[in-house]
């Protein structure tokens, strides 16, 4: 059995130690490009949201380059994703390819524990005997899931300080490598004092003080550089610190019921947006209540072309909270025809906007900021700060 | 001592819910105010207040709400009903969960009267006594006009089955005239399905009055209000995995589902109208579309929004008449070919 799955960003990483310890070969798709979204916009329904394209066309490349199961996570509602699978299934049987199985991974509520038979039907065995590689191979994977997301945090603060473009993208890309190859207790154990290691040998002028940008939106626009045009890189090349807490990791450790961040978020939305309707919609309303208290300059959303929650999102931010919190915010929505330039120029216009507004806060007074903060993000985000300004 | 003033946007969840409504809301002693049917006025006030990615039927619900605010100042409340979950495992669509929230931070609101549906984790009847609380009621006279309003509300539907349509039954329940089937009308040969959510069909602005053109053509039309019960019983399974969830799209997949097997021969076609950047109906309609081809019966999509074309609309709705009426001359053709070749 050869099994494939979406990529969602860096998140392979993470996925493929979940099932190779299971006992199983895995076949990773192609990095969503052009051909195959050119793919996925040709089969696909013309109007769904955006995510559904750019997977089914990964799928497509895994199952011609041999795979022959595809797991896929399916959701019970109320937006688009959890019809993802067996539409794609559907989609996929008629454009060919008709040797192919589909498991859905069901992740609705990872706390009634559906997700083991899932693993074990993956794993094709069911005996007790597999008990110790299972239990090893799920701890492998919420360990790689945290690490990627540290990885996605050192990043976003370090590139606005690097002195030679670049070396950060060089950085990430040889730790993500290491960390698919990083297979024992030991190594994974040890795995974050590499991640700091790197990040100290990397150049930085911290004299900088790059403006601060919270990043949210929707799960996968959000990961997957193809798509979202790598907005962190851009952004971070322009000089501005990215803060994002939305991964694998914390997606996971929120179906697990144990994310007291997500927790906090949904109550600082709660008189705006009493609850979860699907996709992102309550935290990003959160994370943008939460980052203006913080001081940040900006914000950026980002969204596949409309997606339900999102648009809500968006509509009750420039309705009512720009109004109050008065946190400069960006809108990017994301489809097969988003263009590279008028992107940049977007962008560009919004950092010109944020620089310019800091300029003249200044003068004022400035009331809170990261900088006098000590206690905002995660304990891993505190500690890139300080490594900054060690070095 | 006066009588509450509550105004209801005649757009959204109003062409299927209205008789209850307005059943619960006489019962609860409220003078209800209807915002008047969609017009170009009403639609540009919508689109003006919504942002280009909504769907035209929120667009149009903002604009019911504005007009209402700004022609009945006197409104002591605006009935926004929150409808999360009908039956234990089937959501709305995310903008029927979160539209409170949306309509509540507009300009110039008066107060929101919430009527919020969710049987995922009480029973309709808490939300009735929770209505009646923000009208000042006791439990035991809001449980009373919930009562009624759920016997009135059924007599409605059985209604509907019976074969009327849904806006002449909207019509007699705003009117207040008993239910009433109208006159027979002689039955044309062809007969054709039309799927879509109620504030699609029904509403004749935004559809370009999509009926009546049909009925111009000799065709009669079938919507999924007036079809029997038992049709809707049991759920749809797609692909074998997975239980749909949202409910008008269980309802439109299961009428689907009968046509598809049992009922093959009772229709000639299906017309589906999507409004743009409906999230739910562009999932449903790809499966819709996959199944259709393999039956082989004639099938539609209409997208629409607020720059719908008169004249783009009338061809292809000729068109696909005049093709589903060449297809049954041919059928008959060969029948009659072949009877006779029986008797040579």
């Amino acid at each position: 059995m050869r099994a494939t799955f979406p990529r969602m960003g860096t998140s392979w990483v993470a996925f493929k130690t979940l099932i190779e310890n299971l006992g199983v070969e895995v076949v990773l798709p192609e990095p969503a490009n052009r051909e195959l979204v050119k793919f996925g916009v040709k089969h696909s329904p013309e109007f769904v949201c955006f995510p559904f394209k750019p997977t089914l066309g990964e799928l497509k490349s895994a199952l011609d380059k041999g795979a022959d199961t595809i797991i896929m996570a399916i959701d019970c509602g109320p937006c688009r994703f959890g019809f993802y699978a067996s539409v794609q299934e559907r989609i996929l049987r008629d454009a060919g390819y008709d040797k192919f199985r589909l498991i859905p991974l069901d992740q609705a509520d990872l706390l009634n524990f559906q997700w083991v038979q899932t693993l074990f039907k993956i794993s094709g065995k069911s005996s007790f005997s597999l008990y110790p590689k299972f239990v090893k191979s799920v701890l492998y994977f919420l360990k790689k899931a945290k690490y990627l997301e540290d990885i996605q945090t050192a990043e976003g603060i370090f590139r606005a300080y690097e002195r030679n473009q670049g070396d950060t993208t060089k950085i990430v890309n040889s730790l993500l490598h290491k960390l698919d190859e990083t297979n024992t207790n030991k190594g994974l154990r040890e795995f974050r004092s590499v991640i700091k290691n790197d990040f100290e040998h990397l150049d930085i002028d911290k004299t900088r003080k790059p403006l601060k940008v919270g990043l949210a939106g929707e799960i996968y626009i959000s990961l997957e550089p193809y798509v979202n045009l790598d907005i962190r890189r851009k952004l971070g090349e322009m000089g501005v610190e990215i803060y994002q807490c939305l991964s694998l990791w914390d997606w996971i450790a929120h179906k697990f019921h144990l994310n007291y961040h997500r927790k906090w978020l949904e109550h600082l939305a709660k008189p705006y947006m009493p609850m979860d309707i699907g996709g992102e919609c309550v935290w990003v309303i959160g994370q943008y209540i939460d980052n203006a208290k913080a001081g940040f300059d900006g914000f950026v959303h980002s969204y596949p072309f409309t997606c339900m929650p999102e648009v809500t999102a968006r509509t009750i931010i420039t309705n009512k909270l720009k109004g109050i919190y008065d946190l400069p915010i960006i809108y990017f929505s994301f489809d097969e025809q988003s263009g590279i330039e008028g992107f940049r120029t977007r962008l560009e216009a919004f950092v010109d906007l944020m620089r310019g507004r800091r300029t003249k806060k200044k003068n004022e007074t400035i009331k809170s900021s990261i900088h006098s903060n000590n206690n905002y993000g995660s304990h891993f985000y505190q500690e890139c700060l300080k490594l900054v300004q060690q070095s | 001592m006066n009588k509450l003033k509550v105004g209801i946007p005649r757009a959204l969840h109003f062409y299927r819910y209205f008789p209850f409504w307005k059943k619960i809301l006489e019962e609860m002693d409220v003078e209800i105010v209807l915002s008047p049917l969609t017009n170009k006025k009403i639609v540009e006030k919508g689109v003006q207040q919504g942002f280009g990615e909504l769907c035209i039927p929120m667009k149009i619900y903002y604009g019911h709400v504005l007009n209402l605010i700004t022609n009945h100042q006197d409104l002591d409340f605006i009935f926004v009903p929150r409808y999360i979950a009908e039956v234990k495992d089937a959501y709305f669509c995310p903008k029927f969960l979160s539209l409170p929230d949306v309509i509540k931070i507009l300009p110039n609101i008066p107060k929101i009267l919430n009527f919020e549906v969710n049987v995922k984790e009480f029973p309709i009847s808490y939300s009735a006594v929770e209505l009646g609380k923000q009208l000042g009621l006791s439990r035991s006279r809001s449980l009373e006009a919930y009562n009624r309003a759920k016997n009135y509300y059924n007599q409605y539907l059985s209604f509907l089955k019976e074969g009327a349509p849904v806006n002449y039954a909207l019509r007699l329940v705003n009117r207040n005239i008993p239910f009433k089937l109208p006159k027979q009308k002689t039955q044309n040969d062809i007969r054709l399905l039309l799927l879509g959510h109620g504030y699609n069909l029904f509403d004749t602005f935004i559809n370009l009055d999509f009926q009546k053109k049909l009925s111009d053509r000799q065709v009669d039309v079938l919507t999924i209000e007036n079809m029997p019960e038992s049709v809707f019983k049991t759920p749809v399974i797609v692909n074998n995995k997975l239980r749909n969830y949202w409910r008008h799209e269980e309802e439109i997949m299961q009428a689907i589902r009968y046509f598809l097997t049992e009922g093959r021969n009772e229709i000639d076609g299906v017309i589906f109208l999507i409004s743009f950047a409906c999230g739910p109906d562009s999932l449903i309609s790809e499966l819709i579309m996959r199944d259709m081809k393999v039956v082989g019966l004639p099938y539609l999509a209409i997208i629409m929004d607020e720059h719908s074309g008169e004249a783009g609309m009338l061809t292809r709705i000729e068109s696909f008449v005049d093709m589903i009426k060449r297809k049954k001359k041919k059928i008959e053709l060969k029948f009659q070919q072949e009877k006779s070749k029986i008797k040579v």
